[in-house]
């Protein structure tokens, strides 16, 4: 998605937990982030915290120069030290793995199956 | 000393693995550039957020699509209203806790954030529209075909200057 903007002319920048992935897709401006998935912003109600990684984030985008530059933020989470990620309910690719574990590799490939229409 | 951060903190198992698999997979093409054209404090900006967020009064997205299809994802968008409250909108993403979203909408999008910083001269304009999609999908290509453009064309009639995306 933000290789997409960026090549129609849009300066962009991805805050991400996981930066190496974010990098991995060619991703021009990055700025890393040690939140849990959720959470990106920071804990519910934290203004002083979500405006302070908002605006940290968009110091970034204006201070990169070159492309695939990724900066790390400072922020300690700062939130539940065991915050709850994950959904109730298992994904749907969840399932469907235990279910057919011989797939796990296409997904861990990122190979899916020929889409029947 | 700098802190670098530890992407994996948070995750472990199956879902450390996997992650760390993908990360070594690199996409081969170049890094596309735009230039920032002006000082931050003059821009116009928008943000995108993969937590398939809707406003409560337009369609939802539709899960049946993963349920059937487990590496597909409704491939479509939203268009979320600068002014957005938390009251205003869902989060349909299967794959996180939307609690934080639902306590906070500002968790996933931070539009009152953002505004607080136009209000502080640190930009010059959050954009009218901002964005949402569903960011787990293995099968792109409908999401890149039909809804970015759609995005970029509102986007340029906008006169957004840059665009900040907003993982979950």
């Amino acid at each position: 998605m933000q290789c997409e903007l960026e090549a129609a002319g849009f300066a962009t920048l991805s805050l991400s937990m996981i930066p190496e992935l974010t990098a991995s897709t060619g991703a021009p401006r990055i700025t890393a982030l040690e939140h849990p998935f959720g959470a990106p912003m920071g804990p519910s109600g934290d203004a002083a915290r979500q405006r302070a990684v908002l605006l940290a984030a968009l110091q970034a985008l204006e201070r990169i120069a070159q492309p695939g530059t990724t900066v790390h933020l400072q922020f300690e989470w700062n939130g539940p030290p065991k915050p709850l990620m994950h959904p109730a309910e298992a994904p749907p690719i969840a399932q469907y793995l235990v279910r057919r574990p011989w797939l796990f590799p296409k997904f861990l490939n990122r190979t899916p199956p020929v889409r029947p229409d | 000393m700098d802190k670098t951060v530890d992407s994996y903190r948070f995750l472990d198992g199956i879902a450390k693995r996997v992650m760390q698999h993908w990360s070594a997979m690199r996409r081969g093409r170049a890094i596309p550039w735009t230039p920032l054209a002006k000082p931050l404090s003059q821009c116009t900006v928008s943000m995108v957020s993969s937590a398939a967020l809707a406003l409560r009064t337009d369609a939802p997205y539709d899960v049946e699509i993963e349920r059937r299809d487990p590496w597909f994802a409704d491939p479509s968008y939203r268009i979320l209203p600068r002014g957005l409250k938390t009251s205003d909108a869902s989060a349909y993403h299967l794959h996180i806790n939307t609690d934080f979203a639902k306590e906070d909408i500002n968790t996933v999008l931070p539009l009152e954030r953002l505004y607080e910083l136009v209000e502080l001269g640190e930009i010059r304009a959050s954009a009218p529209s901002h964005y949402s999609y569903s960011g787990y999908t293995l099968r792109p290509a409908d999401l890149l075909r039909d809804s970015v453009p759609c995005m970029v064309r509102r986007l340029r009639e906008e006169g957004v200057d840059a665009v900040v995306l907003v993982p979950v």
